[in-house]
């Protein structure tokens, strides 16, 4: 339980490394948006770290990063073209946030710093170890912004085509909240910051 | 012998902080009883609301108050872990009042007191203790506790004319009339519905609880000045900036000196002038950089007065500059040494000055002259039109916010269904929603002109309302 505790919330990317911010502000307007951009970026991180770590041997350091670059992008290219042809609105509800996971630090930084150097299936470990936090990072983050901002919580609603269900829970309405603050982004800074702030205080700090 | 060792600073003041502080709050107490004058007893005297009603401005006051001091209590206690004694010990020395007092004194006398309390928590614990409590804070704490309720909250956040006001003054605050009469009007119409300029000095006008008497600001910051509490460069620099500016601007639109007055006149610039650009935290500590920050204070208000849909300005341009407070301390200190260079800053500003003022000045003139044409033309166009037997389907675009796009169905000459395709530029667009306002319009469409916009969407309300005015007038042109 500690162990998980740990991986969770003490070796965090987003919450303790504060990496891979874009998408974290960017895309979290509502909880489905937010956890089906964690497993994307979780599918892609464990793809690239496999593909990186089974050619570490062949890549030179001079050039690595573009040749992490390549690979990287090919893979979120192949996932953009799939979510256009199966799901078309989470494809328009992302945007420019899907093509732009090929910058996510996360991923190339796990790529650079443990891809490169161990043997294929530390990595794989690695890749879920990373991935699995930024999911549960940006999905906490997203059901906070969307309770806060828009008083529901979309479980299934843009990949609907996809399940075949639509479900949405309201929470409340009321004249206190929602408050449209938290989905604009300045909100979402201040969010963020409260978030990183109360899991930091439960770490213990910075001693 | 014995050498005692001390760490600086071994210069000695008398002013502390607790003196200057207790000066503040002694300067704001005129204008506390003033608001309480004008807000409840005039408010009672004048009109037939009960008790309750008419003491609400003080209980705002009340309740702002004491959440500061609570929140900021319990802050120390639970979450500092303190003991008791030692929280009342640094509570004292932190001022823990003056963020709620100051907000307090900015919201309209009818904000609920629930928003009160919510500000002066926000003002209190994210704009103060989180930075590290009195003297670290980055932003002024009133403004961030003002901007969290406004920006959240507008639509609840009640008109700011009292019930004795509704009935003599059919318009909002003086900056709101003018900004409705396009920046543009005689001295009858933008000064006169209020009284004269004898009203806007002594505070009998809409506005703010604390904003309004400037006669007592004017005291109030004599006082300060006397005693060297505050620094007079920055509510100097800025008053007569933003004075300079409007001059020129009133006479580019061929208006008189009146013109100027009343920008300073009217709304929040000199309250928040003395009492919020002043903040010893929040403010330049080098002579120059005050200056120069007073002069960009001036020019942000009047550039957001005139250049935006929000008539106030004073409190976002405070807020903005705070930012930028390091920047013009470091640009003290290097013209300090380089004096000579000093005409470079001068030249620069000067320049910015004369780009915004111009800028103004074209705006105010292109929109008056939309106006005198047929100013719905420039504002609402006729994309597409099918004519079906008595059915007739326009495909519409309106200047709102952003651009709304809309098909409207119209049936026998009359309106009876408006699609929206595009509302995409809308940022207040689930107002909209939640009143029903497009089904509202229809129904009155014959009485388009007495439909009121929804309070915090005014742009995108008129949108609206402009498709349906002109649509009834294409369909009279058709018909004639």
């Amino acid at each position: 339980m500690r162990k998980i505790y740990d991986f969770l919330f003490k070796e965090n990317p987003v919450f303790v490394l504060v990496l891979g911010l874009c998408s974290v502000l960017a895309v979290t307007t509502t909880f489905e948006k937010s956890y089906t951009m964690g497993i994307v970026v979780l599918i892609i991180l464990v793809l690239s770290n496999t593909i990186v770590s089974l050619i570490r041997k062949f890549v030179n350091t001079e050039i690595r990063i573009p040749v992490y670059i390549i690979i990287i992008s090919t893979l979120v290219t192949i996932i953009e073209i799939l979510l256009n042809k199966y799901s078309k609105p989470l494809y328009d509800a992302f945007g420019i946030y899907l093509p732009l996971i090929v910058v996510n630090c996360i991923i190339l930084g796990r790529a650079l710093s443990f891809a490169s150097k161990n043997k294929v299936l530390p990595s794989i470990k690695d890749a879920f170890k990373s991935g699995i936090g930024y999911l549960v990072a940006i999905s906490l983050f997203g059901l906070f912004r969307e309770v806060l901002g828009s008083g529901k919580i979309t479980i299934m609603n843009d990949i609907s085509i996809l399940t075949g269900y639509r479900f949405i829970i309201d929470v409340f309405n009321n004249e206190v909240l929602p408050n449209k603050l938290f989905l604009s982004s300045g909100g979402a800074f201040i969010l963020l910051g409260l978030l990183i702030g109360v899991i930091n205080a439960f770490n213990g700090g910075d001693e | 012998m014995k050498f005692k060792v001390e760490n600086g600073p071994h210069v000695k003041s008398e002013e502390t902080t607790s003196k200057i502080m207790t000066r503040f709050l002694i300067s704001l107490t005129p204008i506390v009883c003033f608001a309480i004058f004008k807000n409840c007893l005039l408010n009672y005297y004048y009109s037939s609301v009960t008790f309750i009603e008419a003491i609400h401005p003080m209980l705002m006051i009340i309740s702002a108050v004491l959440t500061s001091f609570i929140s900021e209590l319990l802050y120390f206690k639970f979450i500092l872990k303190d003991t008791w004694e030692n929280s009342f010990y640094e509570i004292n020395r932190s001022f823990t009042i003056i963020p709620g007092l100051l907000l307090a004194l900015v919201l309209p006398p009818n904000t609920p007191i629930w928003l009160v309390i919510f500000g002066a928590f926000i003002s209190n614990i994210l704009g103060k203790m989180l930075f590290g409590g009195f003297g670290q804070n980055i932003f002024n704490p009133a403004l961030l506790g003002y901007l969290f309720i406004s920006v959240s909250y507008s639509s609840l956040m009640g008109s700011p004319l009292n019930a004795y006001e509704i009935d003599t003054l059919a318009g909002a605050t003086p900056l709101s009339n003018l900004s409705n009469l396009n920046y543009y009007g005689t001295y009858e119409e933008v000064v006169g519905s209020f009284g004269t300029f004898l009203n806007f000095f002594v505070g009998t006008i809409p506005g703010t609880l604390g904003e309004t008497s400037k006669m007592l600001i004017i005291i109030s910051f004599i006082y300060l000045i006397a005693t060297k509490t505050i620094k007079w460069r920055i509510p100097v620099m800025y008053i007569l900036t933003a004075f300079i500016m409007t001059l020129i601007i009133g006479h580019n639109i061929e208006l008189g000196i009146w013109y100027a007055l009343f920008s300073i006149l009217s709304g929040g610039l000199l309250f928040g002038a003395v009492f919020m650009a002043t903040d010893p935290v929040t403010s330049p500590i080098t002579p120059i950089g005050q200056t120069f920050y007073g002069i960009s204070l001036g020019i942000l208000t009047i550039v957001l007065r005139f250049l935006t849909p929000y008539p106030e300005g004073v409190m976002t341009s405070i807020l903005f500059m705070n930012m930028l407070v390091p920047l013009f301390d470091k640009i003290g200190l290097y013209f300090k040494e380089n004096i000579k260079k000093i005409w470079i800053l001068i030249i620069l500003f000067i320049a910015l000055i004369i780009l915004s003022v111009t800028t103004i000045s074209n705006n105010i003139k292109n929109l008056n002259n939309e106006n005198a044409s047929n100013p719905l033309d420039n504002k609402v166009k006729i994309v597409k039109k099918e004519k079906k037997d008595n059915e007739t389907i326009y495909s519409v675009t309106s200047k709102a916010w952003g651009i709304i796009k809309a098909d409207v169905k119209v049936v026998d000459g009359k309106i009876e269904n408006i699609s929206i395709t595009d509302s995409s530029g809308e940022t207040q667009w689930n107002e909209i929603e939640k009143n029903d306002y497009i089904n509202k319009i229809i129904e009155r469409q014959d009485d388009i002109d007495n439909v009121d916009a929804i309070s915090g969407s005014t742009y995108t309300s008129d949108g609206l309302k402009n498709i349906v005015k002109k649509i009834i007038e294409s369909e009279l042109e058709d018909e004639g």
